[in-house]
């Protein structure tokens, strides 16, 4: 990346002191900006796109209004501070927000609330961040709500895995299942679509933005109930159903006390299906991007590996559904 | 016949390589790169060792979507049958749990 051209389009009274590139983030990159504006220092992110991006992952710009339409929804969320759709300056379109205190790991939120058993305030503040996601208005680019968003996500699943294309009858078998006893459907909202603990960060027990934006969409504001609650992100912590780190219970009692209405936990359950199925085809997604050879990586090449987990999953889960266990 | 070590003797052994002399003596930002090759390694040799992983007929997946197995308990012990034989290769943890 080249500082001086970044300096100069920041503007005269920015001053870079250090950056350097932040672990992470397998599609965008992320670097952490030192700077003084007008000789003050203060702490930035700068976001930008690694050199394979995915068709389904928002544009920075996109992400950039997100970020400023959930700031104004009152969603923690970093600054966003200036954009940069000139992909002369540092080689790709790029934003810089604010830096925000803590860290954004599941693995260590969920063995920290496990040890002491479950953390209930932090599943509740999970659950009141989430619902001010819902009520974030959704930016025109989204487009029109969908009619039936289980019928779109079934038909975007069945869509992604053709385009696959390799045979996934276990994830067939539970996409039939949601497709013959759909969910009562709630009025859609901007979901996050990538609402879990990993992409939280919390600094003294407390969130202090939630990141990646980059999957927003429309859709049943279940599906990100679903996604945060699913076996697959509670970092083998399976009795702590909220992302590893306190009950189902707790979170959608947070949920609800913000968002107004009292989501049931069967029908969580349902999208907590949605959600493993959906991890599954992104999983096979890496997989294929790596096998594909224009982004060689173990990395890629390893989740493919997780599929079998999640459709094993996927089964399970139906099972339980259609005994009404779940 | 070919020259024994054979490859699941070499892939064992190289793993162990990797995890008992080489992994302690990386930095801390590489280790879990050789955690990632020896969890690749520790994969393809269940890859090689594996000859029986059953077969869904063809057509299966589609008619499944089709609505032509709803309720199939015998499409449904298949599909368990597959995904536990293929989950036992990519990561047999997981059964044990």
């Amino acid at each position: 990346m080249d500082k001086a051209r970044l300096e100069a389009w920041l503007g005269q009274h920015i001053c870079i002191t250090d950056m350097a590139r932040l672990s992470g983030g397998a599609i965008q990159q992320n670097w952490a900006l030192d700077v003084t504006r007008n000789g003050a220092p203060e702490a930035w992110v700068l976001r930008t796109d690694n050199a394979a991006t995915l068709p389904e992952s928002l544009t920075r710009a996109q992400e950039f209004a997100l970020l400023q339409a959930a700031r104004a929804a009152g969603v923690t969320v970093a600054e966003p501070l200036m954009l940069c759709e000139d992909a002369a300056i540092i080689g790709a379109p790029f934003f810089v927000m604010r830096r925000a205190a803590g860290h954004a790991s599941g693995h260590a939120n969920a063995k920290r609330a496990a040890a002491v058993g479950g953390d209930a305030a932090l599943a509740a503040a999970h659950g009141r961040e989430l619902a001010r996601v819902h009520r974030t208005a959704p930016p025109a680019f989204l487009g029109a709500a969908p009619a039936a968003p289980m019928a779109a996500f079934i038909a975007e699943m069945r869509a992604r895995i053709d385009a696959l294309g390799r045979p996934r009858p276990q994830l067939e078998w539970a996409l039939r299942f949601l497709e013959t006893q759909p969910p009562p459907p709630r009025q859609p909202v901007l979901c996050h679509r990538d609402f879990r603990t990993g992409n939280v960060m919390i600094a003294d027990g407390r969130i202090t933005a939630v990141l990646d934006w980059e999957f927003a969409a429309w859709g049943d504001p279940h599906e990100d109930l679903g996604w945060f609650t699913a076996r697959c992100w509670r970092f083998g912590q399976d009795a702590l159903e909220a992302g590893g780190i306190g009950s189902l219970d707790d979170f959608l009692a947070g949920y609800a006390a913000e968002a107004g209405w009292q989501p049931q936990p069967f029908t969580v359950r349902i999208w907590q299906l949605a959600a493993t199925i959906r991890w599954a085809v992104i999983a096979a997604g890496q997989a294929a991007r790596h096998l594909s050879g224009r982004e060689p990586s173990l990395e890629l090449a390893l989740t493919g590996h997780m599929v079998p987990e999640l459709e094993f999953d996927a089964l399970n889960i139906t099972e339980r559904l259609r005994a009404g266990t779940a | 016949m070919q020259e024994p070590p054979d490859a699941a003797n070499l892939l064992a052994t190289a793993r162990a390589v990797l995890l008992e002399r080489i992994l302690p003596a990386l930095p801390p930002g590489q280790q879990l790169d050789a955690r990632m090759v020896a969890r690749a390694i520790e994969i393809a040799a269940r890859l090689i060792a594996d000859s029986a992983t059953p077969q869904a007929p063809p057509g299966f997946a589609a008619a499944i979507r089709a609505g032509q197995h709803d309720d199939d308990e015998a499409a449904l012990a298949m599909l368990r049958a597959d995904a536990r034989a293929r989950l036992a290769i990519s990561n047999p943890r997981a059964l044990r749990e």
